[in-house]
């Protein structure tokens, strides 16, 4: 159609992609291949001194950093518990949301409620809770539950850190199974029926391998966002007590803006993003091969 | 099992499960409630029902906290960010589906590649990046980052969206006589509608609650509800009322919208994840 004017198309072509590509640019990939620079470098962040190393952060980052590996064990028992409780979780949820319940919706908002909620305000509601609600509610009960250090002890911290990312993002992944849910034909689970597959037996045959699409989907973002927690960290224990509870994101962060070492918290990043895409890739590789078509 | 037995089964079963959303969202009502109560009060029992709606709370955390100020940044933060990667991510999404050569591809390759970078590998350098362009403590400067980080996604979604379109809209427009931006601005665009506001979406609830890159990027005078938040608390660690009603105030405006346009949300925000 506009052929016209070679230049005109040219000029438009400019006009309507030039934008976003020079946004895209500024904002994520020139920081990220400066980020690969910056990862073979001394730097304190501010100064102007920067000394080429070489893959000297790497060896360090692979060999003598016990934090680095501590974070990474975390992270991953973390993102293991995670995924699979929240996952669980939000399946049962789902499946019980689509019967007829007469208030169905509310409570559907009510599960979803906490996820458009900010992490920070999340975090500190938890806080309050973990510290002041637990006193007044060990003091009304007298269960020693309600006593414990659920923040400032090394091995609770881990749950309450775990219980608060599943409370946050549960209704989240149950909505994404309810719309999975609801594209299941109802002749399938009919035709079942007929044949006298109900019940657990029905939801494990039929249900389940029909819901993979969006277990694929759900897994791949809880995932993601499991190796990624920060900010509930950031306010619920930033990381402690005694670094217990450190995140990979928390170390990079503490690395490039506590310890001012810019350089090797870069390459710690850069470490940290092939770590996420081997498991989200081997990840979606294996869900999708178990996807059936209906 | 029988028909009667059936029912008063899914009867006991609502019951349970309107008891477990309760428990659910019962840390959030406890926020609500203690927001309303003096500073002896939240001490001497959390868990009790506030005594009456006493304001004092919300009047001097409105001052305290700067609130007004506050809302209002944030407000034109998302305004901003959001609108950029509205008009960037249509535009661009709709050339690149439209353009069948090279370095369409390419480009759209570039465009959509940050989807797979998680934020934290490259926060640090962009950091950097700002301080050098001057986008640093700056909101204007934190929106224009926005629109880069939010881009990819957009683009990716315009683009799948365009791609099912019939090229005669275009054409039929062309024969109207209106111009290359014209069929765009008044065919196009508006047939985009469904992906704009999970765009719109996606974004607005991502740049309100977000917390990272204002931490990075805003340092001083200029803060956002989030940020200042945080900052609020560490102040009035021990008054928690305080705290509390700062807890409400920033967690009211994403709530009330949530409430109005839930149905919308909720469909934005799931097709949002399954594309991208």
């Amino acid at each position: 159609m506009f052929t016209r004017n070679r230049w005109g198309s040219r000029v438009e072509f400019g006009v309507f992609v030039l934008p976003a590509v020079v946004c895209i640019l500024l904002s994520a990939i020139v920081p990220f291949v400066m980020s690969m620079y910056y990862s073979m470098t001394k730097w304190n962040g501010v100064g102007k001194h920067i000394k080429f190393i070489g893959l000297k952060n790497f060896r360090e980052l692979l060999t003598s950093d016990t934090n680095a590996l501590k974070a990474l064990i975390f992270t991953l028992e973390y993102t293991l518990l995670a995924v699979v409780l929240t996952n669980v979780i939000a399946i049962l949820l789902a499946v019980l949301m689509t019967k007829a319940f007469k208030l169905r919706g509310l409570y559907r908002v009510s599960f979803f409620v906490p996820y458009i909620i900010s992490l920070i305000i999340i975090g500190f509601v938890w806080k309050f809770m973990f510290t002041k609600g637990f006193d007044v509610l060990y003091a009304q009960t007298g269960w020693s539950i309600f006593q414990w250090s659920w923040l400032g002890n090394a091995h609770l911290a881990f749950w309450s850190i775990l219980f608060v990312g599943i409370w946050q993002s549960v209704g989240f992944y149950m909505m994404i199974y309810i719309t999975g849910l609801q594209s299941v034909p109802g002749d399938l689970l009919e035709a079942a029926s007929i044949d006298g597959c109900v019940g657990l037996n029905r939801f494990f045959r039929i249900t389940l391998p029909l819901l993979m699409p969006s277990i694929t989907v759900a897994l791949f973002l809880s995932i993601a966002n499991s190796l990624k927690v920060f900010d509930i960290i950031y306010t619920l224990t930033f990381g402690g007590p005694g670094g217990a509870t450190n995140s990979i994101t928390m170390d990079i962060y503490n690395e490039a803006f506590v310890n001012n070492r810019f350089g090797y918290a870069t390459a710690k990043s850069l470490v940290f993003v092939v770590l996420i895409l081997v498991i989200t890739v081997i990840q979606v590789r294996f869900t999708k091969s178990k996807e059936v078509e209906a | 099992m029988t028909h009667r037995n059936q029912r008063r089964f899914d009867v006991i079963l609502e019951i349970v499960i309107a008891i477990l959303a309760l428990l659910f969202l019962y840390p959030l009502f406890l926020v609500v409630f203690n927001s309303f109560k003096t500073y002896d009060q939240v001490l001497t029992n959390i868990l009790a029902l506030p005594k009456s709606l006493m304001l004092d709370n919300y009047k001097q955390v409105w001052t305290l906290m700067g609130y007004p100020k506050l809302f209002v940044n944030t407000f034109f933060l998302t305004l901003a960010g959001v609108a950029g990667i509205v008009v960037f991510g249509s535009m661009a999404g709709y050339k690149l589906s439209r353009t069948k050569t090279k370095l369409s591809g390419f480009l759209f390759f570039l465009c959509i590649m940050p989807m797979m970078i998680p934020f934290q590998s490259f926060m640090i350098t962009l950091t950097k990046l700002a301080k050098t362009f001057h986008l640093i403590n700056s909101l204007g400067g934190l929106g224009v980052i926005y629109w880069g980080l939010g881009a990819p996604l957009a683009v990716f979604m315009f683009h799948g969206f365009v791609k099912s379109l019939p090229m005669e809209l275009e054409e039929s427009g062309a024969i109207d006589g209106a111009s290359r931006y014209g069929v765009f601005v008044r065919i196009v665009f508006p047939v985009m509608l469904p992906v704009i506001s999970t765009v719109i979406i996606l974004n607005v609830m991502w740049i309100w609650n977000d917390f990272l890159l204002p931490l990075l990027m805003l340092n001083g005078k200029q803060s956002t509800l989030q940020l200042a938040s945080y900052k609020f608390f560490g102040q009035y660690k021990s008054e928690w009322q305080y705290a509390l009603t700062a807890v409400v105030y920033t967690s009211i405006p994403p709530i009330a919208v949530f409430l109005v346009l839930q149905k919308y949300i909720i469909k934005g925000m799931v097709a949002g994840a399954v594309k991208g």
